[in-house]
């Protein structure tokens, strides 16, 4: 019975809000200013896919992820790896890596569109710093977090640096910066879709925002929703990728 | 997330080296800006931003945008931490309840959450009501999720022993699965705070009418006064450091007995 009941509430309780929602647009409560049906975001959805608009506007947008992303998070990877790694550069880069991850992402926006424009540069720049932080203290800590025993074996045995790297270092350390991969990328695209609401000249973000100045509410919702599936894709996407990756843990 | 600090030794000044990158860029800087011609729209000199951060700090301009961005955070946290702690009681102690709110709660989550603005700006305006909203809504994600959390991982023992004492439902809440749950609920709020902050930025960034340091850094990004904006990214940052601080100072205190537990 319980399982049953299980199904039975987390459909309804869905369905429920969107008949909700249906009716109280049937009845016309508020202005379609203020609340559309959900049958004329479908019919948004339609239409912006017809025209084409989605798909170019969506495309720039994962062109712009896929790049910054790619950028920040292998830069990121880099960085943290040295970080851990030497000493020196532990204590010339250290202090004012820690002081740069105090800051807000978002708060370089402004900066950012100054010196350097509201180009594409700019849209990079930004999602590559997104994705930077994670991925390069991820990397710190997990490498920081190997047991020196692990090292001692490995120069016990006298193994050369890169079995050091390939047998020790990576399998002892992939979890945690997979982890850390992941989170970027939820923040790459979370900075993304606010700096293209900011800007504002192309992108799922441009959509949204032109939607909210000309008071097209379904264009909007449709905008909500798409950003909310490609957030949810993206991560679920990453997340069979580290499934996969890490398939050798359970085996 | 436990990051090891770094061992700044007090009698080797090796933390001197830390000083390279800063003063290196800084000197970069103030060469590029001393360059003059078009450099001279983009970099501002250091005794610029000195200057931009008396005046701000005496015309009173700086504590007004700093209170107020402060002040959003602060009512976003209590708001959103407030109706998202009892949310994930209700979802921690009644079946029914999660099986019916978790599917809403995951779609609404995956939205990222400056993407909400636009549409809670159609509704509400683009004025201060807005964006509490969105801060209160990033406050209330995680609390929602660490207090179900924390009251779903009540150890089973801890409820024999209620049931042994034949405690009605409100006193097993109360005096058993509200205090095993409380670190979780801490956690969850810690982290609606850092997040609260970065929402507020975001917010006063997109909507910048109105007081805040977001809306400051925005105002005098279409000024092209870069030296505001410094300064403002000082004090955003600051403050994120002050609440990391914080937030690291009052797990150790507030959580500190967890480990105690067998």
């Amino acid at each position: 019975m319980k399982p049953d009941l299980k199904l039975i509430l987390s459909v309804s309780s869905p369905l429920l809000l969107l008949i909700v929602w249906q009716a109280v647009t049937a009845f016309k409560l508020f202005p379609p200013e203020v609340l559309v049906s959900p049958t004329a975001v479908v019919a948004a959805f339609g239409e912006v896919i017809a025209t084409g608009e989605l798909q170019r506007h969506l495309s720039e947008s994962l062109t712009r992820l896929a790049g910054g992303f790619t950028t920040g998070a292998s830069l990121g990877l880099l960085f943290g790896l040295a970080l851990a790694l030497s000493k020196t550069v532990e204590q010339v880069f250290g202090p004012t890596f820690q002081a740069l991850r105090q800051i807000p992402v978002l708060a370089f926006i402004p900066m950012l569109i100054l010196l350097l424009g509201i180009d594409e540069v700019f849209k990079i720049v930004i999602i590559a710093k997104a994705a930077f932080f994670p991925v390069a203290l991820a990397a710190y800590d997990s490498v920081k977090g190997v047991p020196k025993s692990y090292f001692e074996v490995s120069s016990l045995y006298r193994a050369p640096w890169w079995v050091l790297i390939s047998k020790i270092l990576i399998p002892a350390t992939i979890p945690n910066i997979l982890a850390g991969v992941r989170l970027s990328l939820t923040r790459s695209w979370l900075v993304l879709v606010a700096a293209e609401l900011i800007v504002a000249d192309s992108g799922l973000g441009q959509m949204m925002e032109m939607g909210r100045q000309m008071f097209r509410l379904d264009i909007v919702m449709v905008g909500v929703i798409v950003a909310g599936v490609i957030g949810f894709g993206l991560d679920r996407l990453f997340q069979l990728l580290q499934a996969h990756a890490l398939r050798w843990k359970t085996a | 997330m436990t990051l090891k600090t770094l061992n700044l030794n007090a009698f080797k000044p090796v933390w001197l080296l830390g000083l390279i990158p800063p003063v290196l860029f800084l000197l970069w800087w103030d060469h590029e800006a001393a360059k003059g011609g078009a450099n001279a729209l983009a970099f501002v000199s250091l005794a610029q931003v000195g200057q931009a951060l008396i005046d701000m700090f005496s015309s009173g301009e700086l504590a007004l945008s700093y209170g107020s961005s402060l002040g959003r955070a602060l009512s976003g946290l209590l708001i959103g931490g407030g109706i998202g702690t009892l949310v994930g009681i209700a979802m921690g102690l009644s079946k029914p309840v999660e099986w019916a709110a978790s599917p809403i709660y995951n779609s609404f989550r995956q939205v990222p959450i400056l993407g909400w603005l636009p549409l809670i700006g159609l509704w509400f305006g683009s004025g201060d009501l807005s964006k509490l909203i969105i801060v209160a809504l990033s406050a209330f994600y995680p609390t929602v999720l660490y207090t179900f959390e924390g009251l779903k991982q009540v150890e089973a023992r801890l409820l024999d022993v209620g049931r042994v004492y034949r405690l009605n439902g409100w006193q097993t809440f109360w005096r058993i699965q509200w205090p095993a749950a409380l670190p979780s609920i801490f956690t969850g709020l810690f982290q609606a705070l850092a997040f609260t902050w970065i929402s507020t930025i975001g917010v006063e960034l997109l909507f910048s009418s109105g007081a805040g340091l977001g809306a400051m850094m925005q105002q005098a990004q279409l000024q092209a006064r870069l030296d505001i904006v410094l300064v403002c990214i000082l004090f955003v940052g600051l403050t994120g450091f002050a609440i990391n601080f914080l937030i690291k100072r009052l797990s150790q205190h507030v959580l500190s007995w967890r480990s105690v537990r067998a």
